[in-house]
């Protein structure tokens, strides 16, 4: 897989859950390094506002991923 | 910063997940932001879904200071301890970091319509293959990319390009409507 392809995945917001609190990574994050971590970073930041901007509810990936998350679990 | 997200603060702690999903639409731009200097430390997606379902969870006990966007601030407050303790944990290198307050002068507010209705009309110009690997990551969030992949008969690599291009080509036809993406951030 390219750079280019890594930073493709890392901008999605689809990520596996926690496993008892313990916080799961992209595994494609790793095989980035820093610079195109900031590519994956900046480049997250700009198809958020463009997702948000093309749902009705105004909600990004990331907010949809949350909220999925918070329909199958109780608050503590 | 222009709108006050604690306007759905009472109903949040009443357990509505719709105002929720409203104050998410406002808040987690601003969230990510306060991320920025950790990007090459911390997989910043991991870390601001986890504080937003973490600010969901300690809502109902959250007072507020009769400042406005408490609730933000307790939630940029959460991302970036949750980052600072994910960089110890790791042993990532030490980050530089910035000051939340430059995050909190971002805009909370929605897009406004032209910009919305600008950029739908530039996802309906995309070609048939960037649009459908575009919108099935708009349409399924849980489902990861190898997933979406199989589903539109593309192999993984093909159709993370295709998602790449799809940006591309919205940015393009966003900067010949006088729209610069880099702006929208």
């Amino acid at each position: 897989m390219t750079d280019d392809e890594l930073v493709e995945q890392v901008t999605g917001a689809a990520r596996p859950e926690p496993v008892a609190d313990e916080l799961r990574y992209l595994p494609a994050w790793h095989d980035l390094d820093a610079a195109g971590r900031d590519r994956a970073f900046a480049r997250a930041r700009v198809s958020r506002r463009l997702e948000a901007a093309l749902d009705p509810d105004g909600l990004s990936t990331t907010a949809r991923a949350v909220l999925a998350r918070i329909s199958g679990t109780l608050r503590r | 910063m222009r709108a006050d997200l604690d306007i759905h603060l009472a109903a949040i702690v009443g357990g509505d997940a719709a105002a929720f999903a409203r104050w998410l639409a406002g808040a987690e731009p601003v969230v990510r932001a306060t991320l920025a200097s950790f990007a090459a430390a911390v997989d910043v997606e991991v870390i601001l879904q986890e504080s937003l379902v973490r600010t969901w969870q300690v809502a109902p006990r959250f007072e507020r200071d009769g400042e406005p966007n408490g609730l933000l601030r307790l939630a940029i407050r959460i991302a970036r301890n949750l980052a600072i303790s994910e960089v110890r944990r790791t042993k990532a290198l030490p980050v530089e970091l910035r000051d939340d307050a430059d995050a909190l002068g971002d805009d909370v507010a929605p897009p406004d319509p032209l910009l919305r209705r600008a950029i739908a009309d530039c996802h309906g110009k995309l070609p048939a293959r960037p649009r459908s690997a575009l919108d099935a990551r708009l349409a399924a969030v849980a489902r990861d990319d190898a997933d979406h992949a199989s589903a539109l008969g593309m192999s993984l690599n093909t159709f993370l390009q295709n998602v790449t291009r799809a940006r591309a080509l919205l940015a393009d036809c966003l900067k010949r409507a006088g729209i610069a993406v880099e702006e929208l951030v």
